[in-house]
C-alpha cells in the first residue's frame, strides 16, 4: 500500500485543489468585503444601467482575476520527499522552500470542509514542533494518497510501523446522534451564550461602523436606548429576555456541539489516539501519547447524572510563536469505561484512587470571600450611581447566597492527591474538573505568597508545563516545600522526555 | 487509604533551603536606582515641557501632577529599595532557583534538564557596573521562565558554563 516511490518526484495535489483555493479565496474575500456587497444590493435600484454594467464587468474580472490566481498557485504548489525530510515549493512570484525533517512532524491531520466533502478531497495539515510558519496545508488529496503520504512520512518512526500492523478497527468511542443530543443539552450554556454574544458584538462593530459612515447613526442608537429604558421600567420584559437568553443559549449550545463533534468516532492505536469529527467541517486528529502534556476530565451535575464527562487534552505547544493558538482537544459524552481506557493508555499503572483526597488550606476560603464581596461591592456602587430607584439594592438578598453557596462549593472541590508519578488537581464550582499531570511532564516549579499568605504561612505552588501552567492555591508552607522538593526531585531523575 | 504525603518513599531527596540562597550583587542596587532616577526625569522633563510650551492648560493642577509623581516614584524606590535583599538565587547540582518580591514573593525552580537555552544580556547601565541578567528558557510559558538580573558578568558566564556542562553531560 505504501509507495513512497510516489513523492521521489517534485508533484501537485489534487486538481481538484484548483476549485478549493479558489473558493477559499472567494470566501476571504466575502468575508472582508460583505459589507461593500450588502450595501451594494441595498442601494440596487439606485445604481444606473451603465453603472451597473460597469459593476458586473468588474465582478467579472475580479472572479476571473482569482480564479487564474487559484491555477497559478495550484501549479506553484509543489511537494516531494527526499533523504526523510519533506520539501516543499511553493509561490507564484516569491518563491519559497520549505524543508522539514520528518522527526519535525508532530502532527498530521486530516480535515475537510463543506466543499471538500463535496468533491470528495482531504485537507493534510502538518504540525511541526518548530515556528508557526512552517505550519504546512496541503488542501487537496485524495484519501489514497494522502494515506500514502501520511505513511511515507510516519513510517521512519519504528513505533508507527508497529502500530499499522496491530491496528485496531474497532472504535473505542463512537457518539450517535442521541448521545450528541444529551451531551448538547447538558452543556454550559452560558458559555455558549457569552460565545455567540462575542461573535455579535463583532457583528455589532460592523453594522455600526457601516451606519455611522453613512450617517444612520441614531437608529441603532435609539433602538438600542429605547430598548435599555424599557428593561429598566418593566420587569415583565427583564423575564421574557431572561427566557429568550436561555433558548437562545441552549440553541447556541446545540448548534456549537452539532457543528464540530457531529459523528465523534475515537480509535486507539498503539500509542496514538485517532479522533475524528465534525459536520460541516470533518476533522481528523491523531494525538500522539507522548505530545499530550495533561488532560482534565469534566463534568457538570447532570452529566453526572447521566454518566458522560469530557476529556481535554493539551498539546505542547509549538515554537516560541507570539500568538498562543492553544492546540485544545476535546473527546464529548465519554462514559466511565471509555474514561478509564483512555487513562490507561496515557498513564498506564496509575492507580491514585488509593490515596485521600488533600485540601487546600482554610485561607483559600478567605481569599475567595474577600473577592467576592469585593465583587459585590462592586456591583453595589453600579446599582448606586445606575439605578434611581433603590429597591434594586433588594438583589443582594439573592446575590449574598449565591455567593456564600458558590464559594463554599468551590473551596470544597479544590483537592489535589499524587501518587509516585501522577499528580491529580480537582477543581470547578458548578463543573468538576479533574487535571492528571505525570511529575516529569513539568518544565518548571514556582511557589508564590502574597504578603498576607505569609502572614498565614501559606503559598500558592505553581506548576508549568510546555501547554500551559497548573496551580494549587494556598497550601501550607511545609506541604508546599514538600510537594516542590518531591517534584524537584522526579523530574530531575527522570529519564523520560516529555514529549 | 493513603496519604499522598506520607507515600513519599523516597528517604533522601535534596531539599530547597532558604539559607543555601545567595544575594545577587550589591552594585546592582545602583542600577536599580539610576534606572528609577531616569524613568523619574524623564517624566518630570515631560510634565514641565508640556507646562512650558503650553501644549495643554495643566497650570491648575500642576501642583497635583508633580506630586504624584513624586510619590508614586517614592514607593517605587521604597518597593526597590526594600525588595532588593529579597532578590536571591542558588545553582544546585541539578537546578538553578531564583526568589525575589516584597509584596508578591515568589521562587521559581528550573531543572537543567528541561532548559531549552540561557542567554547573558547587559544592559548600557549594566555594563559600567560589569553586571548582566541570566535569563534560562524552558518550553514552558517564556514570561514565567528565570531571569536573574544583577550577576557579576563573569559569574553569570560560570554559571551559564556549568548548565551547559550539565545538560550535555
Amino acid at each position: 500500500m505504501v509507495n513512497s516511490n510516489h513523492y521521489s518526484e517534485f508533484r501537485t495535489q489534487s486538481k481538484k485543489g484548483i476549485l478549493v483555493i479558489y473558493i477559499n479565496q472567494i470566501y476571504g474575500l466575502l468575508k472582508t468585503f460583505w459589507i461593500l456587497l450588502f450595501l451594494f444590493i441595498q442601494k440596487f435600484s439606485k445604481f444606473s444601467e451603465v453603472s451597473l454594467n460597469y459593476i458586473y464587468l468588474g465582478i467579472v474580472f475580479v472572479l476571473l482575476f482569482f480564479l487564474v490566481r487559484a491555477f497559478l498557485i495550484f501549479k506553484n504548489f509543489q511537494f516531494k520527499i527526499e533523504n526523510n525530510h519533506f520539501i516543499l515549493k511553493k509561490g507564484i512570484l516569491k518563491k519559497n522552500i520549505i524543508e522539514i525533517p520528518f522527526d519535525r512532524i508532530q502532527n498530521i491531520n486530516f480535515k475537510q470542509n463543506i466543499i471538500q466533502q463535496i468533491i470528495n478531497v482531504y485537507e493534510l495539515n502538518m504540525e511541526t514542533a518548530g515556528s508557526a510558519k512552517a505550519e504546512i496545508s496541503i488542501k487537496a488529496m485524495s484519501l489514497a494518497h494522502a494515506n500514502d503520504l501520511k505513511n511515507a512520512i510516519t513510517i521512519f518512526d519504528k513505533s508507527n510501523q508497529k502500530s499499522e500492523v496491530f491496528r485496531e478497527e474497532k472504535p473505542l468511542l463512537k457518539i450517535g446522534l442521541l448521545e450528541l443530543l444529551k451531551v448538547s443539552l447538558t452543556e454550559n450554556h452560558f458559555k455558549s451564550l457569552l460565545l455567540l454574544f462575542a461573535l455579535l458584538v463583532g457583528f455589532y462593530q460592523q453594522i455600526n461602523q457601516l451606519f455611522e459612515s453613512s450617517g444612520n447613526n441614531e437608529l441603532v442608537d435609539d433602538f438600542i436606548t429605547e430598548n435599555t429604558s424599557a428593561i429598566q421600567t418593566s420587569i415583565i420584559v427583564v423575564l421574557i429576555f431572561s427566557i429568550l437568553l436561555v433558548l437562545v443559549g441552549v440553541f447556541s449550545s446545540f448548534v456549537r456541539v452539532f457543528l464540530t463533534h457531529f459523528n465523534l468516532t475515537v480509535f486507539i492505536k498503539n500509542d496514538t489516539l485517532e479522533i475524528d469529527q465534525g459536520l460541516t467541517t470533518k476533522k481528523s486528529i491523531v494525538l500522539k501519547k507522548n505530545k499530550v502534556q495533561h488532560i482534565t476530565i469534566s463534568t457538570n451535575p447532570i452529566k453526572e447524572k447521566l454518566g458522560i464527562s469530557f476529556i481535554t487534552f493539551t498539546q505542547a505547544e509549538s515554537g516560541i510563536s507570539k500568538e498562543k493558538q492553544k492546540t485544545i482537544i476535546k473527546i464529548v459524552g465519554c462514559k466511565a469505561t471509555q474514561i478509564t481506557k483512555i487513562k490507561n493508555l496515557l498513564f498506564p499503572d496509575e492507580n491514585l484512587h488509593d490515596f485521600d483526597n488533600n485540601h487546600v488550606d482554610s485561607f483559600y476560603k478567605t481569599r475567595l470571600y474577600l473577592r467576592g464581596f469585593l465583587a459585590l461591592l462592586l456591583i453595589n456602587i453600579g446599582f448606586f450611581f445606575g439605578f434611581e430607584n433603590h429597591t434594586i439594592f433588594w438583589l443582594n438578598s439573592i446575590l449574598l447566597p449565591i455567593l456564600v453557596f458558590l464559594t463554599e462549593l468551590k473551596f470544597k472541590k479544590r483537592t489535589f492527591l499524587f501518587s509516585d508519578e501522577l499528580l491529580q488537581i480537582n477543581y470547578g464550582t458548578i463543573e468538576t474538573h479533574q487535571t492528571f499531570l505525570p511529575f516529569y511532564k513539568i518544565q518548571h516549579v514556582s511557589l508564590t505568597k502574597t504578603i498576607f499568605q505569609e502572614r498565614k504561612n501559606v503559598s500558592d505552588v505553581v506548576f508549568q508545563t510546555a501547554s500551559g501552567k497548573l496551580k494549587i492555591p494556598c497550601l501550607k508552607d511545609s506541604e508546599a516545600l514538600k510537594i516542590l522538593n518531591f517534584a524537584l526531585y522526579k523530574i530531575e531523575t527522570s529519564q523520560q522526555s516529555w514529549m | 487509604m493513603l496519604n499522598s504525603f506520607q507515600n513519599i518513599t523516597v528517604t533522601y531527596f535534596p531539599e530547597l533551603v532558604d539559607s543555601e540562597f545567595k544575594p545577587i550583587e550589591k552594585k546592582y542596587l545602583k542600577v536599580i536606582i539610576s534606572n528609577i532616577f531616569v524613568f523619574f526625569f524623564i517624566f518630570t522633563v515631560g510634565v514641565f515641557t508640556v507646562d512650558f510650551t503650553q501644549i495643554l492648560d495643566i497650570s491648575s493642577f500642576l501642583f497635583y501632577a508633580y506630586f504624584s509623581i513624586l510619590i508614586i516614584f517614592g514607593l517605587i524606590f521604597l518597593v526597590q529599595f526594600l525588595g532588593f535583599t529579597k532578590r536571591k538565587y542558588v545553582v544546585r547540582e541539578k537546578d538553578i532557583s531564583y526568589k525575589s518580591g516584597l509584596l508578591f514573593k515568589k521562587t521559581t525552580t528550573v531543572p537543567f534538564n528541561r532548559i531549552q537555552h540561557l542567554e547573558i544580556d547587559q544592559g548600557p547601565i549594566s555594563r559600567f557596573f560589569d553586571l548582566a541578567v541570566l535569563s534560562v528558557f524552558t518550553a514552558g510559558n517564556s514570561s514565567d521562565d528565570l531571569k536573574i538580573r544583577g550577576l557579576k558578568q563573569e559569574d553569570a558566564a560560570k554559571i551559564k558554563e556549568f548548565i551547559s556542562s550539565q545538560i550535555d553531560g
